[in-house]
């Protein structure tokens, strides 16, 4: 206690150290010493992306059946299949993705520690492990607190299907917004009144409220207001068809087909008009009983939506700037158990990559014959997030201050894999 | 006294010049004699009862027993007026417990005044006194958690009564209001869920706790202790719910009870020492220890025979075998039975071991990893370990937790007083005294030093007594003042000129909406499956049997059919008013009405926390994942349902309960003054008359919903003035 610099918050001792250096050195040589700084590290290599559809495939996605088949005793129900790339085979029920294959890298060694689904979920979108005293941001919000809006008036982030909707430790304006149904659109975009009465009542609403605004003129309501003005302007602009998927040609729609290939199509439409972070998730991935069946029947649709997203991606010219990462909460045990399924499994399995600077046909680390153990340069999910982040081109190493005080960074120091970038 | 004298001796060595002494006028400073001779240059601030309040030199108030001064000087202080600026606290006022709040804020003003004119920044002004219709309006939210109601506010505002602020406080604080408003406080701030761990855990007798705790305004010491201490299943204490709430993390529920109920952050120093403070990681674990006998699930060991459990699982595939039913099946029901089996197994007890080791990538050289480490209390200064909070046994393992207790509430224990003191503060102002709730640091660097002692001193007086500590606030003129109408930059001091301008938390919005449609009826459904549930699964698993097992299975399917029952037919013509259907006879805990998908009840009734999608959540209700996790912010998602959800169409409604009340007006003006004194709960001004009178004139009776959309849309209705 003697020392009384100890004795601030952490968010007054950064301002004292800025002011301190501020005053010191004035501000141009501050940031000629940032600028020193970031010289003398060596640069992460990152991707081009400038946005990211993240499909997350709920329950614990089994490595084997998908991206790392094995051909021995724990090769499950169907063989591998061959795909458009050197060297890259795919799980048997991969039949459309396996055409697509040269356009995206797997890593086959992700490794975790957790292997129970809500905090191995947790784990998997934060970098964090689940804690009982503070809420650590997901991927879009990261984003949009290091790179701002995405666009004016559009939301920067996205999630499709029930998920996570909150901003962790960031304030609640950079929290995707949800979407419980990509057919239903945003929901209650639609006045329940008709148009006329609407702009009726909004213009009476600021009649009648100037005289509080105007006393008090503080921060709170003044962002009140402009979450009222940025709606308004959201439900009166065409950008609105973002989220209308009615708009997309008969053979879009046919080749997206249906269930989670209509959340794939909601992604694409969303990033084409400027969100940056959409999360699509897709559940039934937890396959304690007959895996076979169950691969076919959610294994097929998850297969033939990622394809038709690939394929629509490069046809619009988007799959330069997009990058598309598929991940789930851990991977299935390698031995099919009594109830011909699999069971979870986290000490290795697999994620996917492609679009916006992601190498084409490539495969990072590897697990055994078996698909036991990684073999090969081990991936963290920590590791996971910083490639993610690194993508999209994040200051990945930037530490940020929880509101609490505590320091943190995209991926919680994790190291980008760098080689999955061109 | 003592202080006060030595702060006198102390100004007297500092001697001044021979200044002016002819003077009289407060402002002026004059040389004050005490009646042992010694001389001190001030001027004169004011006189409340026994305390004179002098102001130095340096602008920083002084206050001296009046018995103090020289005999003249005590005459010519009951002469003089106060300084400009003070409060007009009389002798009376400044005796009462709200007066000596008032006091010690006003105080707090004058010494940030002087550093203000130091800095050559203008001067501190407390707020004006509130209206009426300001005050009845924020005295039912932060009491009752929701805004009045036409005929309360009316009769409030009609009443003549010099008391009626005073009277309308007691009436509030004794509601049904005020035990929902708090429940939701604390369902925030101690993370209460429904569902706990195992799904057949439910948190329904936690949540009956603690609301019957406050409703029988139980101290803040003893359900402390309850918490802190229970034994047993959670159905049989609900207490117990606390520690359950972070089963098998003890660590984490060690780091949240340290700052929820004893202001002490030390999140950091679990993993490692605490890079800010003075916190190790040592001495974490060496509260961590308290708790290292302590377990929530039996096992072999607590058991006599083979594990029960275990025993009737089997017996059940035997007989299912013997019957031929298929294995899916078997698998099915296997799982509910399994979990009914496992929450029984889910008590919280003590074992005869403190098992409490450092972790094993324990990093610095004062310990080994792996460590055992004995049990030891924090302090905070060096004086602490000499109150009696800190003489507690702590040779037994068994009795660690009710030693930590004894430690943590004890009346001297340095931090527990003021830090539920400083939330309540918080809680009516809208900023604590120290800010930062669940670290409160050092005190005395806080904006009102002198204050928040005192606050902590008045929770230790009442006996922990919440109810009557925050009468004590709401019968403060420095809460009955205006709201503060400009900015507070982000970490300056607030010195409380008024409660800061607050939105309504998701609770106080939803209820209000409740309020608007239920009427009166608002507080009297209730949700009532805490015992129920609690008969319904509750198994002695060592003298159960199959048919136990069965009957028990088909206890907890009923539970659901009895939520459904209590769901009524009526649409919204039907709230406000008592059911009065033959057919259905009244249900315990009242009907509960549904518009859409909505069951409109309070929110202290509804799932806890609500679904992601619900209004509530929308509004920033708590996933109740960490503490205080509620949010204020707006958001696009929030704006989309306050102009074109559920709830406000609900509210535009003809057959709303805000139109039946219309209806009794005659002239579209008494129409409108009847909606603003449901919804802002004040007269419409003449402006707003004429807009509207022209909105009526131009749509007719459609006119009305369009009034009631643009009114609760507006920041008038979110935010507490």
């Amino acid at each position: 206690m003697s020392n009384p610099f100890l004795k601030l918050d952490a968010a007054s001792r950064r301002q004292f150290m800025l002011k301190t250096a501020k005053s010191a050195l004035g501000v141009s040589v501050l940031s000629h010493f940032d600028a020193l700084q970031a010289a003398s590290e060596p640069a992460i290599k990152s991707g081009k992306a400038k946005a990211v559809i993240a499909l997350y495939m709920g329950g614990g996605m089994t490595h084997i059946d998908t991206w790392d088949p094995k051909t021995g005793e724990t090769k499950g129900f169907k063989d591998p299949l061959k795909t458009n790339a050197d060297g890259i085979q795919l799980g048997g029920y991969m039949t459309k993705m396996a055409k697509q294959a040269d356009k995206i890298s797997i890593i086959r060694s992700m490794t975790s520690k957790n292997g129970a689904h809500g905090p191995g979920n947790y784990l998997m979108h934060t970098g964090y492990d689940e804690r009982g005293t503070i809420i650590h941001p997901t991927l879009g919000s990261w984003a949009q607190h290091h790179l701002g809006r995405s666009h004016k008036t559009l939301p920067s982030s996205v999630t499709v299907g029930t998920g996570n909707t909150n901003a962790g430790f960031f304030p609640p304006s950079l929290a995707p917004i949800p979407i419980s149904n990509p057919d239903g659109g945003l929901q209650n975009a639609k006045a329940t009144v008709d148009d006329s009465t609407f702009r009726n009542r909004v213009t009476l609403m600021g009649e009648l409220d100037g005289g509080f605004r105007e006393k008090f003129n503080v921060a709170p309501v003044k962002a009140y207001s402009e979450f009222y003005d940025e709606t308004m302007k959201l439900l009166t602009s065409a950008d609105l068809e973002a989220f209308d998927l009615t708009k997309e040609s008969a053979d879009t729609q046919k080749l997206y087909g249906t269930g989670f290939g209509r959340s794939c199509m909601l992604a694409r439409r969303l990033v084409q008009h400027g969100v940056r972070y959409v999360e699509v998730r897709m559940g039934g991935w937890d396959m304690h009983n007959d895996v076979d069946g169950s691969m076919a029947k959610n294994g097929g649709a998850m297969d033939a939506g990622f394809a038709a997203l690939l394929e629509d991606l490069q046809k619009t010219g988007l799959l330069a700037s997009t990058m598309v990462v598929m991940f789930s909460e851990f991977g299935r045990t390698p031995r099919i158990n009594e109830n011909k399924g699999r069971d979870h499994f986290p000490k290795v399995f697999s994620t996917v990559f492609a679009g916006g600077g992601v190498k084409g046909g490539y495969v990072y680390g590897s697990s055994d014959a078996d698909g036991k153990e990684p073999t090969d340069k081990p991936v963290t999910p920590q590791d996971f997030i910083a490639t993610v982040g690194a993508g999209l081109g994040l200051p990945i190493e930037k530490v940020v201050f929880s509101p609490s005080g505590r320091p943190f960074t995209v991926g919680d120091k994790g190291k980008a894999v760098s080689d999955i970038f061109a | 006294m003592k202080p006060n004298q030595a702060a006198l001796a102390t100004l007297c060595c500092v001697l001044l010049g021979v200044s002016a002494v002819h003077a009289e006028d407060a402002n002026t400073p004059r040389l004050w004699t005490d009646v042992k001779g010694r001389q001190l240059e001030a001027s004169f601030m004011m006189l409340t009862g026994e305390i004179i309040t002098l102001q130095t030199k340096d602008g920083i108030p002084h206050n001296l027993p009046l018995a103090s001064l020289s005999a003249a000087d005590q005459a010519l202080a009951k002469t003089l007026k106060p300084a400009e600026g003070m409060p007009s606290v009389s002798s009376a006022a400044a005796a009462t417990p709200s007066g000596k709040i008032d006091l010690l804020v006003a105080q707090g003003i004058m010494r940030a005044n002087a550093i203000q004119a130091k800095d050559n920044k203008p001067a501190i002004k407390q707020n004006p006194l509130a209206s009426d219709e300001q005050f009845v309006r924020r005295i039912y939210l932060d009491v009752t958690g929701r805004i009045p109601n036409y005929e309360e506010t009316t009769a409030f505002l009609n009443s003549r009564s010099q008391t009626k602020r005073a009277e309308l406080i007691d009436k509030l604080l004794a509601s049904d209001g005020y035990t929902s408003h708090m429940y939701n406080y604390f369902a925030d701030m101690l993370r209460i869920k429904d569902q706990v761990d195992n799904r057949l855990l439910k948190g329904l007798p936690y949540i009956k706790w603690l609301k019957d705790s406050l409703a029988e305004n139980k101290g803040w010491d003893k359900m402390t202790y309850e918490l802190m201490t229970a034994n047993g299943k959670l159905w049989n204490n609900g207490a117990a719910g606390y520690l359950l709430r972070d089963a098998g993390m003890p660590l984490d529920n060690l780091s949240n009870t340290l700052s929820v109920f004893i202001g002490t952050d030390v999140a950091c120093s679990q993993c490692h020492d605490h890079p800010f403070a003075d916190w190790t990681q040592v001495q974490f674990y060496e509260m961590a220890s308290f708790f290292g006998a302590t377990t929530t699930k039996l096992n072999g060991r607590d058991f006599k025979g083979k594990d029960p459990s275990k025993k009737l699982l089997a017996e059940i595939d035997h007989l299912m075998e013997e019957q031929g039913v298929d294995t899916k099946a078997i698998k099915q029901k296997n799982r509910t039975i399994s979990d009914l089996l496992k929450a029984n197994e889910v008590v919280v007890h003590d074992v005869g071991e403190n098992r409490m080791k450092l972790p094993h990538d324990y990093k610095y050289k004062d310990h080994a990893p792996n460590d055992p480490i004995a049990p030891k209390f924090i302090t905070w200064s060096k004086a602490d370990e000499k109150v009696p909070a800190y003489k507690q046994d702590l040779s037994s393992p068994e009795a660690l937790r009710v030693s930590f207790a004894k430690w943590m509430t004890d009346k001297s224990n340095p931090r527990f007083a003021m830090t539920i003191a400083n939330r309540l503060w918080a809680r009516a102002m809208g900023v604590g005294v120290v800010p930062t709730l669940t670290n409160l640091d050092d005190p005395a660097k806080s904006a009102n030093p002198e204050l928040i002692q005192h606050l902590a001193n008045e929770m230790v007086r009442l006996n922990f007594n919440m109810k009557e500590f925050q009468r004590v606030i709401f019968n403060s003129q420095s809460y009955q003042r205006e709201a503060t109408t400009y900015e507070v930059a982000m970490g300056e001091p607030y010195y409380f000129q008024g409660p800061m301008l607050r939105r309504m938390s998701a609770e106080q919005a939803w209820d209000s909406y409740m309020t608007l449609v239920l009427g009166d009826q608002v507080d009297k459904v209730k949700n009532t499956q805490s015992d129920v549930y609690g008969r319904s699964i509750d198994m002695d698993l060592e003298n159960s049997t199959v048919q136990t097992l069965a009957s028990k299975l088909t206890a907890m399917q009923n539970l659901g059919n009895i939520a459904k029952k209590q769901l009524g037919k009526g649409g919204l013509a039907a709230a406000g008013k008592k059911m009065q259907d033959d057919d259905e006879e009244e249900m315990e805990g009242g009907t509960v009405l549904q518009y859409g998908n909505m069951k409109l009840m309070r929110a202290s009734e509804l799932e806890q926390p609500s679904p992601a999608g619900h209004f509530l959540r929308d509004f920033g209700q708590s996933d109740r994942l960490i503490t205080d996790g509620s949010a204020k912010d707006g958001s696009v998602p929030q704006v989309l349902v306050m102009m074109n959800g559920q709830a406000q169409k609900m509210m535009t409604e003809k057959d709303s309960l805000m139109f039946r009340n219309m209806a009794k007006a005659k002239s579209p003006s008494d129409k409108i003054e009847s909606i603003y004194l449901s919804i802002v709960n004040r007269r419409p001004t003449i402006r707003e008359k004429s807009i509207l009178t022209k909105e009526v004139s131009a749509h007719g009776e459609n006119a009305y919903s369009n009034i009631i959309w643009a009114l609760i849309n507006t920041r008038e209705f979110t935010f507490i003035q």
